[in-house]
C-alpha cells in the first residue's frame, strides 16, 4: 500500500502532462539465479523509445511492489519497455500479445551491475565511489595454504603480504596501501560476514621473531574452502563506515551461502609434500674448518670464551694451552693431535637429524542447497599441516552451519555459526633461545655428536646464549623431554534478520557473537634443559645449596577466553525519481562489547605420566612472588557507535556519496571529549562511458572516474594525561602484605587525535568488450598527530611513552589490469596483473633531544640508516666516512671517552649515519596467468616485492665472537696479519684500543654499518598449478556433476637480489626463523 | 508505516545515544588514579618496594667476598666481573647496576610531593608524613645515586666533579645532564630539612618499618654530614638518634640488622640478597678482623668448611635494613674523632659503648685497655675496622672504602690476580650503557 502512496505522485504528474493512455502492462519480475520475485526492480519506458513514437513524456515508470509485481500504463504505441534492479543486467522487453500477465526474469549480471558487499551495504558496482578489489576465493587462488591471509599476496593491488614464518599456521603481516600509523597495530580490520573480528592483530614484528612463540590469529580459524568472496576496503570512502579500528583498511571475508536449487555435494582434498629445506646457502663452516679456526683463534690470543669449542677443552685436559699459544701444532703432543684430528672426521649434518619432509593434508565436505522458504550450506573441514621442525605441527578441524530462512514477503532470518578447534604445537624453549631447533642446527658445532657411542645423550656444554654456562644441554632430550602445545577452541554466531517496511525501506539487525577459548600447556620433564635452569635459578645458600622446587618437571597451563558481542541495527532507504534521480540512505548504530580473561596454573615436581606434581615450599614471601603458582587477570572495553551514508545518483551516471560515524569507547584517564571520534568520508563517481556522446564509441564498455576524501583518527587508550596505576600486593616484610599501586605509563598531557586525510582519485575501464579491464587508483594518506613510542631519558623513571610524533604522507597509485588474451572456443589465456606504487614520506618529525640515531624527516618511516663503512685500517679495526668525505676510525667518527660512550652531542651522533633505504617495497604487485585448453588448465603466479632494504644480523661479532659455536664462512675471511685484503673486521681484544673495543661490545656499533643492510628486493613464483577437469560424460555416468584434480607446486623459485648466507629474502631480517617451505600438492574436487 | 518506522529508528537512537555514556563507563578491573590519601600510600609503596639492591651488590666490589670455580656458572657470569672490578668487557650476563629505578622511585616522590595540596581524604598529619616521607625517598635515592656513579665528597672537588642529574620533578621530556658532587649534597640536605618540617611517626607498627620515621631524618643526615666529612654536623645528628634511639642488639634472638631487632630504624633496602649469599664465600682475610672473643664471628658467619664461609646476614626479607642504631654509634664515634671541637675522648666513649655489646667480657676488657690507651691514627683504624665487623655485608663497606681509606685492593681467581689500585678510578662505577645511550648527554 505504501508503494502506492509513493508511486501516486509520479503517476499524478504522469497523467497531467498527457491524458492519451492506451494500455496498462502488469507482470512480475523474477531472478533467474534464484526463482524469486525481485522487489523494488524498475520497469520505464525508454527516453529513446517515448521519443521515437512521439510522446511529449520524458518519464514513464514503476517499480515492483512487495510481491514483486508491476502495473504501469504506457503510451499505446511504446514497442518495448526494460527493466532493471540492482545486480542484474537490464532487460529490455519487447511489448507483444501478453501485456497483462508478463513475467520478466532477470539474469544476474557479471560486470558492472554486480553489488559490492561493503560488510553495512551492498552496492551496486556502477554506483561504487570507492577504491575496493575483491578476489574471488576458489582453489586457483588459494593453493596449500591453511589459513586465507597466506593465500592474499600478489592478489590486491596495494596489499602487500608478507610471511612471518615458515611454520604451520604462522600469519602473514598483512599492509594495505602502505603503513598508516606507527602506534599499535597496523593491521588491517577482519570483518566476517558483516561482524568485525576479534583477535586479529598481530605481535609486533620483533615478538614474532620469537618464532616458538605460537600465535594463532583468529583468521587462521576460518576454512579457506568455506569463503566466496574476499573484498579489500582500501580508500576512506569505503573504510570510514568501520570507523577508527579501519585507519589501515578493512578486509572483509564473505563466506559460501546455500543458493536455491538441488542440494550440492563437494568433496575437495590436498595432499601436500614439503620436502626438507637445504641450507647449502648458510655457508656454515663443516668440522675440518671449524677445527682449523679454532686453533687459530686460540693461538692468536683472542680470548673471547676462551674455554670453549673442543678443540681448546682437548689442549686445556692435556695442559698444553699455554705451550701452543707460543709454539703452535708442534707442541701438542701425537695423542692431543690425535683427538683433534678425529673430530674433523665427524660431521654431523645437524640439518639433516632436525628437519624433515612432511605429508600435508586437507579434506572439505560440504552440503548446500535449498528453496524459496530457506537455503543452507553446511561444511566440515579438516586440515594437518606438520613443519620441517620436527615437533612443530598445527591442524585445525572446521565445522560451518549457514541457513537463512524467508518467513514471509517482508521478514527474513538467517544464522550462521562457525565453530573450530585449532592445536599448533612447537618445541618448549622458553628457557634459552639457543634451545630452538633452527637455531642450534645452525650454531651447533659440526663435530658434536647428539649421542654418545652407548646411545645416551652428549650433552652440548659449548651452545649458549649470553652467558656462560655448565647446565647439560642436549637437543634430543630437549625435544623428548618438552612439550608445547596452543589449543584454540572458537565458536562464532552470526545471527541476522532484514525487515522490509516497503520497497524502499528496509530494516536490518545483526548480532555476532565471538567466543575463542585458547588454553597454552608447556611441560618440561626433570632432564631438560628447561628444569635444569629453574632449578639453578631457585638454589639457595640457606637450603644447603639446593633448590626449593620439588624433584620432578614442570607444567604450565595458561588459559585464556576471549569473546565479544556486536549488535547492529540499521535502517536503510532507496528510492528512484523520475527514473533519473537515484537515492540511497542508511543509519544505524552498533555496539560492542569485549571481554577478556586470562589465568595461569604451574605444577611443580610434575610427572607426565602419573599427572602427579609436588606443591613447592618457598622459602619467602618474594620467592613465592618470583615463582607464581597462578595468576589472573580481566578486561573489558565497550564501544558504540553511531553511523550514516548518503548517496544519490543522477542520470545513472553522476554518484555523489558520503558517510559519517561516531565511533566511542571506553577510556581511563582521558578526557571525555575524546570519547568520541568522528570519521567521514564523501566521494563521487563519473561515468564518461554512460554520456550520450560516448555511446558511438562501441570500443570502450565502461569508463568511469571516483574521486573521495576522507578523515579518520585515532587515540591512544594506554596513554592517560594523568598517572594511572593498577594494583598489586606485596610483602615487605615477612608477615605483612599490603596494596600497592603501580604506575604503568608516564603520564602525557600533551596527547592529541592521530588524523588520517585520505584522498583517491580513480579511473576503471574495461574496452574491447570487456577484454581489457583496467583500475587505476592515485591515493595520498596524509597523517598528522602520529603516536607512536618514544624512548625517554631514563632519568625520567620512565623507559618510553606514546606521543604525537610526527606527520606522515603516503602516496603511491596502483594499477590492476586484467586481460583475456585468446579466447577460442577450445583456448583460453587470461592474465591479471597488478602493481602498486607506495612512496611513504615523514613529513615532519619531533626529534627527542636524547635521540641518537637520525630523524626521519623527508624519509620514509621504515628508513635505514647506517655508518657508511669504509673498509678497515691496518689493524683490520672498521673505518668510516666521516661528513668530510675522510676514513677515519670508530674513536675519530664518535669521539668515544674511555667507556665507549660518545662525547659528541645527540645532534651530533645523528649527524653521521647515512639513509640506506626503506625497509617497506616501493613496489609491490602480482602477475597471474591462466591458460586453459579444452579441460586443461594451468595458472603461474608470480608475486613481486621491489625496492626494499633488510637491515641483517652480523655474520659474526668482532668483540663476542663465541669460538665455541658453527659460524658462515665470512669468520674464515676476516682480517689477519697475513689476511689484509678483506671487508670483515679483526677479533679484537678487550684492554687494546678499549674505547673502541666497549662500543663495539657494549653499543652495538658495528651492527650500525651500511654493510649489513642489504636488498631485499624479490620475486616469488607463488604458485604454479596444473588441474584437469574429467569429461562431463565420465563423469555424469558416476552420477557426479564434476570432477577436478589438480597438481600444484608452491614457492618453487624465489630470485632475489642478493641473499648469499641467507635462505630467503623474505626472511633475511631474521635468519632463524623457520625458512618459507617448497610444497607440492595433489588435489581432488568432486561434486555432486 | 514509513512514518512509524522512523519514530522506531529515532526513539531506538535516542534510547542508545542516552544509555551510552553508562555503557561507556567501565571502571577497568584492577586500575586506579591515585587521589585519596590511602591510594597515594599505595603508591608510595611501590616507590619502597622498587629500591634496588645495589648497596648489597656493591659487596661484590669490596673485599667482603671472594669467588672461586667452584661458584654456579650462573652467578659466575653475573657477579665475577663486578668483584673482579672489570668494567672494560664484562661478560654480556653480568648483573647491572640500576639507574632507572632510582629515577623511577623519584618520579613517584616528586608526583606526590606536587600533589601535596589535591590529596584527599586524609588527615593534614597523615598527608604531611606521606609527603615528608616521599622528601626523604628523594634525598635517599639521589645519596645511593652519587654514591655509586660519583667520587666521593671527600676524595674530588665537590663544586666542580660531575656526579649524576638531579631529579626535581615529574617532567619526563626534559633530558638532563650531570650535576656536580657538591650540587647533589646540598640538594640531599634540603631534602631532609623539608622532610623533618612534615614527618610525624616516631614508630610504625612491625612490617610496616621500611617506611621512614621521625628518626630516620636524623639518621640519614648523620650519614650524609659523615660522607661529607662535615663531622660536627655529623656527630650532633648521631648524638640527636641516640638520644631516641641507643639500645643495643644482645644477639639472643635477632642479628642487628633484622627489622625486629632492637636496632632497627628504617628497615627498606634488601642488602645481602638470596642471591649475592649464594654468589660469593666469605673472604678469609676479612673473616680473620673478628678475633675469637667476638660474639658477631658465630652470629654473622657459619663454616660450611674451613675454606667455604657463608654470611648470614641476609637470604631472605628478615634482613631488609637501611638505617639501625650500631651504625649511628659508629658514625657518631667517626664523626667526634675527626671534629677538633669534639675530641678523641668522646670517640672512645661512644665506641666503647658500643663495644662493649660486642665482644665477651674479658675480650672487651683487654678491647677497653687497648682504646684507652690508643692515638688518633691507630684509633681511626680500630674503627673502621670496627665498622667493617659491624655493618659487614649489609652493603656499607664498599661505600666506606671508597670514601675513606680508598686502599689496593686485590683478587685471585684461578691462579689469575687483580688490582684495583689506591684510590682506582673503579672506585666509582661507570653510569650504565642503557642509561647513556638514552641520553647521551650523561656521557659528558
Amino acid at each position: 500500500m505504501s508503494t502506492i502512496k509513493y508511486l501516486l505522485p509520479i503517476l499524478v504528474i504522469a497523467l497531467a502532462s498527457n491524458n492519451v493512455f492506451a494500455k496498462t502492462i502488469q507482470g512480475k519480475v523474477m531472478a533467474s539465479d534464484n526463482n524469486e520475485t525481485i522487489i523494488g526492480a524498475s520497469i520505464f519506458v525508454p527516453v529513446a523509445e517515448l521519443k521515437k513514437i512521439g510522446s511529449d513524456k520524458v518519464n514513464v515508470s514503476t517499480v515492483t511492489d512487495l510481491d514483486g509485481n508491476f502495473s504501469l500504463e504506457v503510451p499505446d504505441k511504446t514497442k518495448s519497455i526494460e527493466c532493471s534492479y540492482v545486480g542484474y543486467s537490464t532487460q529490455s522487453v519487447p511489448l507483444k500479445d501478453n501485456i497483462s500477465n508478463m513475467v520478466i526474469t532477470l539474469k544476474s549480471s557479471a560486470q558492472l551491475d554486480e553489488v559490492v558487499v561493503t560488510g553495512y551495504q551492498k552496492i551496486e558496482k556502477r554506483k561504487l565511489t570507492a577504491a575496493i578489489s575483491t578476489v574471488n576465493v576458489n582453489d586457483n587462488m588459494l593453493g596449500d595454504v591453511m589459513s586465507v591471509d597466506q593465500a592474499l599476496a600478489g592478489q590486491v593491488a596495494g596489499l602487500s603480504s608478507v610471511a612471518t614464518s615458515g611454520a604451520p599456521g604462522a600469519p602473514a603481516k598483512i599492509r594495505i596501501r602502505g603503513t598508516a600509523s606507527l602506534n599499535g597495530t597496523q593491521d588491517p580490520l577482519w570483518v566476517l560476514d558483516g561482524i568485525p573480528m576479534e583477535g586479529t592483530s598481530l605481535p609486533s614484528m620483533e615478538d614474532l621473531k620469537d618464532i616458538d612463540e605460537l600465535y594463532s590469529s583468529s583468521v587462521a580459524g576460518i576454512n579457506p574452502a568455506d569463503i566466496e568472496t574476499i573484498t579489500v576496503l582500501k580508500d576512506a570512502a569505503a573504510t570510514a563506515i568501520y570507523g577508527a579500528r579501519a585507519a589501515n583498511g578493512v578486509i572483509l571475508i564473505t563466506t559460501k551461502s546455500g543458493k536455491v536449487g538441488k542440494t550440492k555435494i563437494t568433496f575437495s582434498t590436498r595432499l601436500s609434500f614439503s620436502p626438507k629445506t637445504d641450507i647449502d646457502r648458510l655457508n656454515l663452516l663443516n668440522s675440518s674448518q671449524k677445527v682449523d679456526l679454532e686453533l687459530d683463534l686460540l693461538k692468536s690470543g683472542y680470548t673471547y670464551r676462551e674455554n670453549k669449542g673442543d678443540v681448546s677443552r682437548i689442549i686445556a685436559s692435556a695442559g698444553l694451552t699455554d705451550s701452543y699459544k707460543a709454539n703452535g701444532w708442534n707442541a701438542l703432543t701425537s695423542d692431543v693431535q690425535g683427538r683433534i684430528n678425529n673430530l674433523r672426521s665427524i660431521n654431523t649434518d645437524w640439518n639433516d637429524i632436525l628437519f624433515r619432509s612432511t605429508f600435508n593434508q586437507e579434506y572439505n565436505l560440504s552440503l548446500s542447497g535449498g528453496n524459496d522458504k530457506a537455503t543452507y550450506y553446511t561444511s566440515l573441514g579438516y586440515n594437518d599441516e606438520k613443519g620441517n621442525v620436527v615437533g612443530v605441527e598445527a591442524n585445525r578441524f572446521n565445522l560451518v552451519a549457514k541457513t537463512s530462512y524467508r518467513l514471509s514477503r517482508r521478514f527474513k532470518v538467517g544464522a550462521s555459526l562457525f565453530a573450530n578447534r585449532r592445536v599448533n604445537k612447537s618445541n618448549l624453549t622458553d628457557a634459552d633461545g639457543f634451545t630452538n631447533p633452527v637455531y642450534y642446527s645452525r650454531r651447533a658445532n659440526p663435530y658434536q655428536t647428539p649421542f654418545n657411542a652407548d646411545g645416551s645423550y652428549n650433552y652440548d656444554t659449548d651452545i649458549q646464549g649470553k652467558e656462560d654456562s655448565d647446565l647439560k644441554f642436549n637437543i634430543f632430550e630437549e625435544r623428548d623431554g618438552t612439550s608445547y602445545e596452543l589449543e584454540t577452541k572458537s565458536l562464532q554466531a552470526i545471527l541476522d534478520a532484514e525487515f522490509r517496511i516497503n520497497d524502499q525501506i528496509k530494516a536490518t539487525t545483526q548480532l555476532g557473537i565471538q567466543l575463542d577459548d585458547t588454553n597454552k600447556e608447556m611441560v618440561a620433564d626433570h632432564d631438560t634443559y628447561a628444569m635444569r635452569k629453574d632449578k639453578e635459578r631457585t638454589t639457595l645458600a640457606v637450603l644447603n645449596n639446593t633448590s626449593f622446587l620439588p624433584d620432578g618437571g614442570k607444567c604450565t597451563n595458561a588459559a585464556s577466553t576471549n569473546s565479544q558481542i556486536t549488535w547492529k541495527l540499521q535502517g536503510e532507504y532507496s528510492n528512484k525519481f523520475a527514473d533519473i534521480h537515484e537515492l540511497e540512505g542508511m543509519v544505524g548504530t552498533e555496539i560492542r562489547k569485549t571481554w577478556y580473561k586470562a589465568s595461569t596454573a604451574t605444577l611443580y615436581g610434575y610427572n607426565r605420566k602419573t599427572l602427579q606434581s609436588v606443591a613447592p615450599i618457598f622459602p619467602s614471601d618474594t620467592w613465592a612472588k618470583q615463582y607464581p603458582l597462578s595468576t589472573k587477570s580481566y578486561s573489558e572495553n565497550a564501544y558504540a557507535s553511531f553511523f550514516a551514508t548518503a548517496s544519490y545518483t543522477l542520470l545513472h551516471r553522476y554518484t555523489l556519496g558520503g558517510s559519517v560515524r561516531f565511533d566511542g569507547s571506553d577510556i581511563f584517564g582521558v578526557d571525555k571529549k575524546y570519547r568520541f571520534l568522528p570519521l567521514y568520508s564523501v566521494s563521487g563517481l563519473w561515468r564518461l562511458s554512460d554520456e550520450p556522446f560516448m555511446n558511438e564509441v562501441e570500443k570502450i564498455n565502461n569508463l568511469a572516474f571516483r574521486l573521495s576524501y576522507g578523515i579518520q583518527g585515532n587515540i591512544d587508550k594506554s596513554t592517560s594525561s594523568q598517572v594511572t596505576g593498577y594494583y598489586q600486593n606485596i610483602t615487605m616484610l615477612p608477615g605483612y602484605t599490603e596494596d600497592m599501586i603501580v604506575v604503568g605509563t608516564a603520564p602525557n598531557t600533551k596527547l592529541r587525535w592521530e588524523k588520517t586525510k585520505t584522498f583517491t582519485a580513480g579511473a576503471d575501464m574495461s574496452i574491447f568488450n570487456n577484454a581489457i579491464s583496467l583500475s587505476l587508483d592515485y591515493y595520498n594518506r596524509d597523517g598528522s598527530d602520529l603516536i607512536a613510542i618514544r624512548m625517554l631519558p631514563l632519568e625520567s623513571g620512565f623507559s618510553s611513552m606514546y606521543v604525537n610524533w610526527a606527520s606522515m604522507k603516503n602516496d603511491g597509485f596502483e594499477v590492476s589490469i586484467n586481460t583475456r588474451n585468446i579466447h577460442t572456443k577450445d583456448f583460453m589465456w587470461f592474465t591479471n596483473f597488478n602493481f602498486a606504487y607506495n612512496n611513504n614520506k615523514v613529513l615532519k618529525e619531533s626529534v627527542p633531544e636524547n635521540q641518537t640515531t637520525p630523524g626521519r624527516e623527508g624519509y620514509p618511516v621504515g628508513a635505514i640508516f647506517a655508518y657508511k663503512s669504509a673498509g678497515l685500517d691496518d689493524e683490520g679495526y672498521p673505518l668510516f666516512y666521516n661528513k668530510a668525505g675522510e676514513k677515519v676510525n670508530a674513536q675519530e667518527l664518535l669521539k668515544l671517552n674511555s667507556y665507549g660512550g660518545s662525547t659528541l652531542t645527540a645532534a651530533e651522533q645523528r649527524d653521521l649515519y647515512t639513509y640506506i633505504g626503506s625497509s617497506d617495497p616501493l613496489f609491490t604487485g602480482g602477475l597471474m596467468n591462466t591458460f586453459t585448453y579444452r579441460n586443461f588448465e594451468l595458472s603461474l603466479n608470480f608475486i613481486f616485492n621491489l625496492k626494499m632494504y633488510v637491515k641483517t644480523t652480523p655474520s659474526y661479532s668482532p668483540t663476542n665472537f663465541d669460538r665455541g659455536l658453527n659460524s658462515n664462512a665470512d669468520i674464515l675471511n676476516r682480517w689477519t696479519s697475513t689476511n689484509t685484503n678483506t671487508l670483515f673486521p679483526v677479533l679484537m681484544q678487550s684492554g687494546y684500543r678499549q674505547a673502541e673495543y666497549a662500543r663495539y661490545s657494549e653499543f652495538g656499533l658495528y651492527e650500525q654499518l651500511d654493510t649489513w643492510v642489504k636488498r631485499g628486493d624479490h620475486v616469488r613464483l607463488q604458485n604454479v598449478r596444473f588441474a584437469y577437469r574429467l569429461p562431463s560424460e565420465w563423469v555424469k555416468k558416476a552420477s557426479m556433476e564434476s570432477v577436478t584434480v589438480a597438481l600444484e607446486a608452491r614457492n618453487l623459485f624465489v630470485f632475489g637480489a642478493n641473499y648469499n648466507n641467507y635462505l630467503d629474502p623474505e626472511t633475511m631480517g631474521n635468519q632463524f626463523a623457520q625458512p618459507i617451505p617448497k610444497t607440492f600438492t595433489f588435489s581432488l574436487n568432486v561434486n555432486f | 508505516m514509513n512514518r512509524l518506522f522512523k519514530y522506531i529508528l529515532s526513539a531506538t537512537l535516542a534510547f542508545t545515544l542516552i544509555s551510552c555514556d553508562d555503557f561507556l563507563d567501565i571502571q577497568p578491573t584492577g586500575k586506579v588514579i591515585p587521589q585519596t590519601a590511602t591510594e597515594f600510600r599505595e603508591f608510595v609503596t611501590n616507590a619502597y618496594s622498587i629500591v634496588p639492591s645495589d648497596r648489597g651488590k656493591s659487596t661484590f666490589r669490596s673485599d667482603e667476598f671472594i669467588m672461586d670455580a667452584a661458584l654456579s656458572k650462573e652467578d659466575l657470569n653475573s657477579y665475577k666481573d663486578i668483584w673482579t672490578w672489570n668494567d672494560d668487557s664484562p661478560s654480556e650476563s653480568t648483573s647491572s647496576f640500576d639507574w632507572r629505578s632510582y629515577y623511577q622511585i623519584m618520579f613517584s616522590a616528586n608526583y606526590t610531593i606536587d600533589s601535596k595540596d589535591k590529596i584527599t581524604n586524609g588527615t593534614p598529619a597523615v598527608i604531611n608524613q606521606l609527603v615528608g616521607e616521599c622528601y626523604m625517598l628523594r634525598a635517599y635515592m639521589h645519596f645511593l645515586l652519587v654514591n655509586l656513579y660519583g667520587e666521593p665528597y671527600t676524595a674530588c672537588d665537590p663544586a666542580t666533579t660531575k656526579a649524576i642529574p638531579l631529579k626535581m620533578n615529574t617532567d619526563v621530556d626534559k633530558v638532563l645532564s650531570r650535576n656536580t658532587v657538591g650540587d647533589v649534597y646540598e640538594q640531599i640536605l634540603r631534602d631532609i630539612d623539608e622532610a623533618e618540617k612534615l614527618i610525624n611517626v616516631e614508630s610504625w607498627e612491625t612490617g610496616l618499618t621500611y617506611r621512614f620515621n621521625t628518626v630516620s631524618v636524623d639518621a640519614l643526615r648523620s650519614r650524609v654530614y659523615l660522607y661529607m666529612g662535615r663531622w660536627k654536623e655529623a656527630y650532633n645528628a648521631s648524638k640527636k638518634v641516640l638520644e631516641k634511639r641507643s639500645e643495643l642488639e644482645d644477639f639472643s634472638k635477632y642479628l642487628p640488622n633484622d627489622f625486629r631487632s632492637v636496632e632497627s630504624i628504617v628497615s627498606l633496602e634488601r642488602n645481602l640478597t638470596a642471591q649475592f649469599q649464594k654468589a660469593g664465600k666469605v673472604n678469609k682475610t676479612f673473616y680473620n678482623l673478628y678475633a675469637s672473643g667476638d660474639l658477631r664471628r658465630s652470629k654473622y658467619y657459619k663454616l660450611l668448611t674451613a675454606s667455604n664461609i657463608q654470611a648470614l646476614k641476609g637470604g631472605d626479607d628478615n634482613y631488609r635494613c637501611t638505617f639501625r642504631t650500631g651504625e649511628i654509634y659508629l658514625n657518631a664515634a667517626e664523626a667526634a674523632l675527626e671534629s677538633d671541637e669534639i675530641g678523641i675522648a668522646e670517640a672512645k666513649t661512644i665506641l666503647l659503648s658500643f663495644m662493649k655489646t660486642r665482644y665477651n667480657a674479658s675480650s672487651f676488657t683487654a678491647k677497653e685497655a687497648l682504646i684507652n690507651n690508643m692515638a688518633i691514627d691507630d684509633l681511626r683504624a680500630e674503627l673502621y675496622n670496627e665498622r667493617a665487623r659491624e655493618l659487614a655485608f649489609e652493603g656499607h663497606r664498599w661505600f666506606d672504602l671508597r670514601r675513606t681509606t680508598r686502599q689496593e685492593l686485590q683478587k685471585i681467581y684461578s691462579g689469575e690476580t687483580f688490582i684495583l689500585q689506591q684510590n682506582d678510578k673503579r672506585y666509582t662505577l661507570r653510569i650504565p650503557s642503557e642509561a647513556v645511550a638514552a641520553n647521551p648527554e650523561l656521557a659528558n
